[in-house]
């Protein structure tokens, strides 16, 4: 099947001329393009494929030459070698036999443009790559440039001595280089859920955990079979039971425990009737508008607190707070809770005593309250008197700031 | 500052007293730029000594002047006015406990994705660590058919997307990755890690890579893993992710850990940790806290200045803060759930030395890890470690923040 052994004069690889011989492709491909283009290959008689790769990772292979064409074979030396052409005057290498001509007018020598091959019955050159490993190193897979074998042989066998600054990416040719440099981090990424993307790393994070994939994987799901035993795959190994802490908290149960009732994670909004935001950015007094019962035990429910929080009076919130909040609005202040501070404003009306003199050593009974968002009161409980009210602390944003995605 | 008698009224006429024997403090306290520091570290300094009622104005006055909600000085004076007030009233534990109760509640995937995602956008303080691990791990099983990746971390496998694409397209035979996640209470209840398993999975499917997840869930103390629960198999490569794990082992128990991932015969172990140090101060309640201040300083710091004003992610990243600076100053570390006593990177460095061999990161892994910072604002970089540690730091403002490591058996 392999009708290329008549390539007995193969050239050595260290010789530095080109050798022509004999030798046909196999025919089946008449048409002879660029080594870069890919060529759709219609017959395919020529069983010397690789296995194909995964999924659409290569493109179509190049190097189908035309059967009647030279094979020729240079040497890794001479496919590295830049500016072959040298001016004798001056030494100035150039790439090609044209401009060295072309300078040598400079230098008032007399220069021929030679005009190469098939005007004058030249046959068609096509080139083999040195390295015995490499797919264009068989005639059949030649490649028909000599610029594109020279590229080839730095791409895949040379140094990579050009690397991109902003993706780490290594090149050969410096060609390539350029090319990449021109376009990295210009190109933009859209995840199927419409967002926009200029860094590629942020963009395959967002996409592993984004719903559109998710669908888009239930459908899959659904339609195959094989698929959803793969989803079994996951296994949870609990080694002991997770830890809980709820049967201890009473006393102390009003600090922390004011979860956002409000489902929807709104920017900072002051209640209308809350005439604050002008104040003194440190001092902020809290009307304690609810009931004491608002700042209950934390294991109260979601659902409790929702209906509390209906009762309790509006929220002011932005729409845009509320579509951009899409993902994430769970009741809860702590961790990771893009909640409502307010809520615990409002609900911290109930001042819980819970301890008496630190150390004891001045003898008077200084009774220290903790309640709601880290509020602090200190009440003196001798009669030399009190602070008026309890102060607590808020800081109120001014008016005109909204919390909201950033 | 003189207080005469405990039995004084906190008043404005107290101001007067204060801001005559401070050293150069106007009468508005809040006035000097990096105000909370002051006061909290005096506070801190008046309960090592039990001063009582300087304890009480100073919390008084630290109430007045703090809020989550302001800027930088107002919410470090108001979280860390909650870990003095507990230890004061030595009800940090149940404050503790608390604060965790109500996370577990409101923690949601939703809600989790959301923030970290947001702050791997604005800042690299999680993503440093992520591209240099990657970056050794792939080196370090470059060729291998079956991959085991053990993931201790807090990152909520937001560092294996990246992994899995880097798998899929840069070699020509796909490995198969099995990916098991240790768990501990602080990362939530079981739906979280559930859902993002299943992400996990839907993703390596559409990236063409064979997969597998399991979570293992620690009950208490990260100390308690054994080499059991892990399911290792014969025919497997293994790698140790420690992302932000190793400082919620207990002190006590670090070598044993080290011994526990050494037994467990890896190819490659990759640590990332925060720098700071809140262990090597023991009982030095002042010098512990002064080390927490400055931290948390930092860390917030960055925070105002990388997301928007009104981020509510950043809020939620506060709050987190709260909790470890609770954990720190003010419990006593038995059963509270997760320890955070930080340690710098050459104490790590110290640690891990007897039971592995460092690794460096090779130049592309730097030069990756530099192209990642260039995608962020300015002001942060990379420092090779240098003298006797190994690894690299990131710094923000030149101050070093976060160290990366690799070390082999």
């Amino acid at each position: 099947m392999f009708p290329l052994a008549t390539m007995s004069n193969s050239t050595s690889i260290s010789e530095e001329a080109s050798v022509s011989s004999e030798t046909r492709a196999h025919d089946f491909n008449k048409s002879l393009s660029s080594p870069l283009t890919p060529i759709s290959p219609p017959h395919y008689q020529q069983q010397q494929q690789e296995p194909q790769p995964k999924s659409q990772k290569k493109r179509s292979q190049p190097g189908n030459p035309d059967p009647d064409a030279e094979v020729i074979a240079l040497s890794p030396k001479t496919l590295m070698a830049t500016n072959r052409f040298v001016c004798e005057i001056c030494n100035k290498g150039f790439q090609r036999d044209q401009n060295l001509q072309l300078h040598r007018r400079g230098h008032n020598l007399p220069w021929k443009l030679r005009r190469r091959s098939s005007k004058e019955g030249m046959r068609k050159r096509v080139y083999v790559c040195p390295e015995p490993t490499c797919v264009h190193h068989h005639p059949s897979r030649a490649l028909g440039d000599l610029t594109g074998i020279k590229k080839h042989y730095s791409r895949k066998h040379g140094e990579k001595k050009w690397k991109c600054d902003r993706c780490s990416k290594t090149y050969a040719v410096h060609s390539d280089w350029k090319a990449h440099v021109k376009t990295c981090g210009t190109r933009e990424h859209r995840c199927d859920c419409g967002t926009l993307f200029s860094r590629k790393d942020s963009f395959i994070t967002h996409r592993a955990f984004c719903e559109a994939l998710a669908e888009e994987n239930a459908r899959l799901i659904a339609a195959s079979g094989p698929h959803a035993a793969a989803a079994a795959n996951m296994t949870v190994t609990t080694i002991t039971p997770p830890l809980l802490h709820h049967h201890l908290f009473l006393p102390f149960s009003s600090c922390y425990s004011l979860p956002n009732p409000n489902p929807n994670p709104s920017p900072y909004q002051l209640k209308p009737e809350d005439s604050l935001p002008s104040l003194h950015p440190y001092l902020h007094h809290l009307h304690t508008t609810t009931t004491t019962s608002s700042s209950s035990s934390p294991h109260m429910s979601a659902t409790v607190l929702l209906q509390r929080a209906s009762t309790m009076g509006p929220i002011t919130t932005t729409s845009s707070a509320t579509t951009s909040a899409a993902g994430g609005c769970q009741t809860g202040s702590s961790m990771f809770d893009a909640g409502d501070p307010s809520a615990w404003q409002r609900s911290d009306s109930l001042t819980r005593d819970f301890l008496g003199a630190v150390a004891g050593e001045t003898g008077e009974e200084e009774l220290l309250s903790f309640n709601g968002a880290l509020g602090l009161d200190m009440v003196t409980a001798a009669s030399r008197g009190r602070i008026d009210r309890p102060k607590r602390f808020a800081g109120f944003p001014p008016a005109t700031d909204t919390w909201g995605d950033c | 500052m003189i207080v005469k008698k405990a039995s004084e009224i906190p008043n404005q006429h107290h101001h007067h007293h204060m801001s005559t024997s401070r050293q150069s403090e106007p009468d508005d306290p809040s006035a000097s730029e990096k105000w909370a520091a002051n006061l909290l570290q005096d506070c801190a300094k008046a309960i090592s000594e039990k001063d009582s009622s300087k304890i009480h104005h100073l919390l008084w006055m630290l109430n007045e002047l703090a809020s989550p909600y302001g800027d930088c000085e107002q919410k470090l004076a108001s979280y860390f006015l909650q870990a003095l007030f507990c230890k004061a009233t030595e009800s940090g534990e149940r404050c503790y406990k608390t604060l965790v109760s109500v996370a577990e509640k409101s923690h949601s995937f939703e809600s989790a994705r959301k923030v970290i995602l947001k702050f791997q956008e604005v800042s690299p303080w999680t993503t440093f660590g992520h591209v240099a691990s990657n970056g050794a791990i792939l080196e370090a099983l470059e060729g291998e058919a079956k991959l085991h990746i053990i993931d201790i971390s807090n990152t909520y496998c937001t560092q294996w997307p990246t992994l899995l694409e880097a798998l899929a397209t840069r070699s020509d035979e796909t490995p198969h990755l099995r990916l098991t996640v240790v768990a501990t209470v602080g990362m939530g209840g079981g739906s979280v890690m559930k859902e993002i398993g299943q992400r996990m999975e839907k993703f390596a499917r559409l990236m063409g890579v064979p997969f597998e997840f399991h979570v293992v869930r620690v009950a208490s103390q990260l100390g308690e893993l054994k080499e059991e629960d892990l399911g290792l198999r014969e025919d497997e490569a293994v790698a140790v992710n420690c992302v932000g794990a190793l400082r919620r082992v207990a002190v006590e128990e670090r070598g044993d850990f080290m011994r526990l991932l050494c037994s467990l015969r890896p190819r490659v172990v990759t640590v990332v940790e925060e720098e700071a140090d809140f262990t090597s101060t023991g009982s030095e309640y002042v010098r512990c806290f002064e080390e927490c201040l400055r931290f948390y300083g930092v860390f917030f710091e960055m925070l105002e200045e990388s997301f928007a004003p009104t981020s509510n992610e950043r809020l939620s990243l506060e709050r987190e803060c709260s909790r470890s600076i609770l954990s720190v100053l003010a419990c006593d570390g038995d059963g509270v759930g997760d320890c955070e006593r930080r340690e710098k990177g050459s104490q790590w460095f110290a640690r891990l030395m007897q039971a592995f061999s460092p690794m460096n990161f090779s130049d592309d892994v730097v030069d990756d890890v530099r192209a990642l910072l260039k995608r962020y604002r300015s002001g942060w970089s990379l420092l090779p470690a240098q003298g006797d540690d190994s690894g690299l730091y990131l710094t923000w403002k030149d101050e070093p923040v976060v160290w990366a490591s690799a070390w082999k058996p």
